[in-house]
């Protein structure tokens, strides 16, 4: 693989171009339909876009009791990681790298474009940063240990008879377990580890009833309560990319299809991502008002985690 | 050649009775002498690298000339094997570093020379522990390790709570000591030997209940040194009253050695990892003890006493990479003991520094520091992300390893339980990120009180130390696979190969142990690092324009964070007003809520259970001892 | 010889009890000495053999059929009588600090590390 293809991947196809394009699709839509579902006309696609825009072109303040250094690199640090991430994710069976354990490897990239948003809020010095980043803290702790339960069972089910370890963290090998026996999702035994991811993902992203971490109404944004300006800006745009990441990680995982025709098989993707965020994100959004912060810990670690649980030890027990 | 790991071990020692007579009178001429007997031990570690490592040769030593006879040892010997090595490094890097922070850091404290002497005593007693090939001596070793340890817990007798931790120590400790040396004699009644290569060789066919029980004591001998889990609040105690360079030889240092014993005792002294049960006793006691440990550690209030829990946790992870017995997994488990060392070190130095500056180690009152201390924060933050095991630190490396291990044998074996292990680890690192987050908002981000404006950055002798530390956790998490093949897969495959290990030091046969086999699966994609630090570096550029651009700050005000005495409630007013500028940092312990809310039952069962009585921690003691004893003897 | 194997494990048992129940500072280093003592008795009773002499060569009094006892046992207890000493000392001299500073030699009240 020439240096050009590389490049062309990385900033083109499936990377941040594409991603970029994706992500803003799917953060469009989801604000559109919401809107739609509540009666209101809504803004226009390209509104996530717009804002980005916007917060560039403002001022950033730094507060006072900031520690400049960290508080204007963790946005760009966390924007970056999630662009890394997107990377890995394979789209139409195409993905710059398939290292062989990309599974892991997402789960800490996104481990760390979370930390970036606390170390950022916890440098901002804001007492209302930091009820903010305590709760995102918590969220965090709550969706780790299904999201882990979730890709061991699936790592289970594809790895089994096929690789040497029987489990299998890569999603080069879980996509070409599933072109060759169909979609993840179609075995009943992981029906409910699909369903626990799908609630996994708008934590995880911080889309609406979950998003205690941000919270207006109660602690003013909490943990972008000081940001401002191009800071504001990139973790804005992070919060986007996430929803695309965590929609097309669903699909890699469990709705991988391939057609063999390219642009088919980006179109499924982009299709399906869509689907995904739609019931994943959109829906609980606009039907739910906000949990509070011991709700959230207890459901995901009792019904969640069951359902991950129970999908693990199937799988673990061949059915 | 021969002669050096016994003249490391004695330089230690001769430095301590040195520096106790010439350091009397100046301390400069003390501390020189303490700086040549670190240097010279750690130069001779690293001496014996080239040909342990790269030419797999197993240096022995007879004292006394007193070579084994007809293949049966009369002797004492030392046995520096790859592995002997390994731990051997560790320590040596482990007190030179404490030794030199410790010139600056304990610079304020009256009757240093017998700080430096009980110093040098310790790590004399580590070295010859890990070095020897004598059981008995290990335990001599042991008894020399715990007594200085104990004295140097308590060198600081004024602070509070110091004696308290040191007796607490001595007490429980006396516990793990007897039970080594009950075991120890058990060995010597069956075999009639305590020299470790002639137990490795008869041990295996000798096995009957005299043997079970041996083994019995002598696991949890050295699983009270690696403070294990009932075992645990004597670290923590010990720990946050400690000087920091002390707490780094306990964590970093006495608990390798605990781990050091649990390797030696399962994979050559009596070769019996291989069994389940054995195995499952070991990852047992590793997986209770991180998970346990790094939800006390949620708990605390105190800097040290959390980082306490938090190094026990991660003594955890390698005990259970230790006992899965593959060599892949004895591997992740060494890596980790090394990356242990160097970032809970790291971690210790950085909260010795705050102590020094501040005086305060309480999370409920620091906070604001990174602006005082912006040094001492990014090695904060280093150190904070290697034990988190956020990439590319040396923490994700070793952890890494340790996941693949788990899931390999999960999958080789078909066994739930090592599942369950693998899951436990990845909760107790999301928990540990989570802890530290706390420390790094309640520490050095967020506010700070009107008495700390003065703080001032600590004194560039103390930083270097560290500074060292942090270099090696990067390049540690940077190369792991030259590291492992330079150094993890010699040592391990030295642990591995048990009839090596006896054959050379009895003179039976020359052939090296060879190393140890295994593949990692790429969690290591340098490319992808790669790109993730160009595509940071660009972000960077674009950060350091923009707020070239926008220089707003600071709006002309000065600095007003009065903290008068507030009535009742007051911290709350700014989330109201949104307008005062009082302190209102969410102090360190508030941080959580919703975590801690919803496992109250849990918590408070482990902050009572944590009672702070010294007889309620011997009896946990000896509730374990009888608890392995009746494990061995009903499945062994 | 059985006799001296169930005292020394009594011993010990005893130590650890008393270590356990009672609340006394100095009870407890009682305590760990009766350990110990324990661990020598069990260390001696293992090398010893009956009828046997001591294991130096003294001129006129070996002769075919004598036992020596074993000598590094002996050896082992004299080491770690003295290592019990040293932690004696140690943990007494840790018992007086205490007191001066603590005012009590009740264990339950000398709790300021817990949690």
């Amino acid at each position: 693989m020439s240096v050009l293809t590389i490049l062309g991947k990385v900033l083109i196809f499936p990377g941040l171009l594409f991603t970029l394009l994706a992500a803003l699709w799917l953060a469009g839509l989801d604000r559109k339909l919401v809107a739609r579902m509540q009666r209101r006309v809504g803004p226009p696609l390209l509104q996530p876009w717009y804002d980005y825009l916007k917060c560039c072109g403002k001022e950033t303040i730094i507060p006072r009791k900031a520690n400049r250094t960290v508080f204007l690199a963790a946005p760009a640090l966390g924007l970056a990681s999630i662009f890394v991430t997107a990377m890995l994710i394979p789209v139409g069976g195409v993905s710059i790298f398939s290292g062989s354990a990309d599974l892991v490897v997402i789960l800490y990239l996104l481990t760390f474009a979370s930390v970036m948003l606390i170390i950022g809020s916890a440098a901002s010095g804001s007492p209302f940063a930091g009820v903010g980043l305590s709760r995102e803290m918590v969220a965090m702790i709550s969706y780790e240990l299904p999201f882990v339960l979730v890709m061991l069972a699936v790592g289970r089910a594809a790895g089994d008879g096929f690789c040497l370890a029987g489990v299998t963290f890569s999603l080069a090998d879980l996509c070409a377990w599933q072109s060759a026996n169909g979609p993840m999702i179609f075995r009943w035994s992981l029906l409910p580890a699909a369903i626990a991811m799908l609630f996994i993902i708008p934590c995880e992203v911080g889309q609406q009833p979950f998003d205690i971490d941000e919270a207006e109404t109660e602690i003013c944004e909490g943990v972008l309560a000081e940001y401002s300006g191009r800071p504001l800006g990139q973790f804005k745009m992070m919060h986007v990319i996430k929803m695309y990441v965590m929609s097309s990680l669903f699909c890699a995982m469990f709705l991988h299809i391939e057609t063999g025709f390219l642009l088919a098989d980006v179109v499924i993707h982009l299709v399906l991502c869509t689907l995904v965020c739609f019931v994943s994100m959109s829906l609980p959004h606009a039907i739910t008002a906000r949990f509070k912060v011991e709700q959230i810990f207890r459901f995901y670690w009792t019904t969640v985690t069951a359902l991950a649980a129970v999908s693990l030890i199937l799988v673990w027990c061949g059915v | 050649m021969e002669n050096l790991p016994i003249l490391a071990i004695m330089t230690l020692f001769m430095g301590a009775f040195l520096n106790s007579l010439l350091g009397r009178r100046s301390r400069k001429v003390g501390n020189t002498v303490v700086f040549i007997a670190m240097a010279l031990a750690l130069g001779m570690m690293l001496a014996l690298i080239r040909p342990v490592f790269f030419e797999g040769r197993t240096i022995c030593y007879w004292m006394g000339g007193w070579a084994p006879d007809a293949g049966w040892a009369y002797g004492i010997g030392l046995e520096v094997d790859a592995l002997s090595l390994f731990f051997g490094l560790i320590v040596t890097i482990a007190v030179m570093v404490s030794g030199v922070y410790s010139f600056t850091y304990m610079a304020r404290d009256d009757s240093q020379v017998n700080f430096y002497t009980l110093f040098l005593m310790l790590s004399g007693a580590v070295l010859g522990l890990v070095l020897s090939g004598d059981l008995f001596n290990v335990y001599v070793m042991v008894e020399i390790m715990t007594f200085s340890a104990v004295a140097l817990t308590a060198f600081r007798n004024d602070y509070d709570g110091a004696l308290e931790g040191a007796f607490k120590y001595l007490v429980v400790g006396s516990i793990g000591s007897t039970s080594l040396l009950v075991g120890t004699i058990l060995v010597y009644a069956n075999l009639h030997t305590l020299n470790m290569a002639q137990i490795a060789q008869l041990a295996p066919s000798h096995m009957n209940a005299t043997m079970v029980t041996a083994f019995a004591f002598l696991f949890v001998g050295f699983a009270t040194k690696a403070f294990l889990f009932p075992f645990q609040p004597l670290a923590a105690d010990a720990h946050a009253v400690a000087p920091a360079s002390i707490s780094l030889m306990i964590s970093g240092v006495l608990t390798k050695c605990g781990v050091y014993g649990i390797i030696r005792l399962t994979y050559d002294l009596f070769q019996n990892i291989s069994e389940s049960t054995v195995s499952y006793l070991v990852t047992g006691f590793g997986m209770v003890t991180m998970f346990i440990c790094v939800t006390m550690a949620f708990n605390q209030h105190n800097f040290k006493r959390l980082l306490a829990f938090h190094s026990i946790s991660q003594v955890g992870y390698v005990i259970t990479a230790v006992g899965l017995g593959t060599p892949l997994g004895l591997s992740a488990g060494l890596y980790h003991a090394i990356n242990h060392t160097l970032f809970k070190g790291l971690l210790f130095l950085v909260a010795g520094a705050v102590q020094h500056e501040t005086g305060s180690l309480d999370l409920d009152d620091l906070g604001g520091l990174s602006k005082n201390m912006p040094r001492t924060t990014a090695l904060f933050l280093i150190g904070a992300a290697s034990i988190s095991g956020l990439p590319p630190f040396n923490g994700f490396a070793s952890k890494w390893m340790i996941y693949q291990a788990l899931f390999e044998k999960a999958g080789s074996t078909g066994n739930f339980f090592y599942i369950l292990a693998c899951v436990v680890a990845l909760l107790t690192s999301v928990l540990t990120l989570a802890s530290f987050i706390k420390v790094t908002q309640s520490v050095f981000f967020g506010q700070r009180r009107a008495k700390y404006a003065d703080v001032k950055e600590c004194p560039a002798a103390m930083r270097l130390p560290m500074w060292i530390l942090a270099i090696f956790c990067v390049v540690l998490g940077l190369f792991p696979e030259q590291f492992g093949n330079w150094f993890l897969r010699p040592a391990a495959g030295a642990a591995l190969n048990a009839e090596a290990y006896a054959a050379q030091m009895l003179g039976g046969s020359t052939a090296a142990a060879g190393a140890a086999e295994y593949t990692l699966i790429g969690a290591w994609q340098p490319i992808v690092w790669l790109l993730l630090l160009v595509l940071v570096c660009c972000a960077m550029t674009i950060v350091a324009v923009s707020g070239r651009r926008s220089e707003p700050e600071p709006l002309a005000e000065p600095d007003v964070e009065d903290e008068q005495v507030l009535p009742e409630n007051a911290k709350y007013e700014p989330f109201f007003s949104g307008e005062e500028s009082h302190y209102s940092q969410v102090g360190g312990s508030d941080l959580f809520w919703g975590f801690k809310e919803n496992l109250k039952k849990y918590f408070s069962f482990w902050h009572d259970w944590h009672s702070g009585i010294v007889n309620d921690y011997a009896l946990y003691g000896v509730l374990c001892l009888a608890a392995v004893l009746c494990y061995c003897a009903v499945f062994l | 010889m059985t006799f001296n194997y169930i005292a020394a494990f009594f011993f010990i048992v005893l130590g650890f009890y008393c270590m356990i129940t009672r609340h006394n500072l100095f009870k407890i280093v009682i305590g760990m000495s009766v350990v110990d003592y324990g661990t020598n008795l069990l260390i001696v009773s293992i090398g010893a053999t009956n009828g046997g002499t001591a294991p130096i060569y003294t001129p006129g009094e070996i002769h075919p059929g004598t036992v020596f006892v074993d000598p590094i046992p002996m050896a082992l207890t004299l080491t770690s009588i003295v290592i019990g000493a040293c932690i004696t000392a140690m943990a007494l001299s840790l018992v007086i600090k205490l007191y001066e500073r603590y005012g009590t030699l009740d264990t339950r009240e000398i709790r300021r590390l817990h949690g």
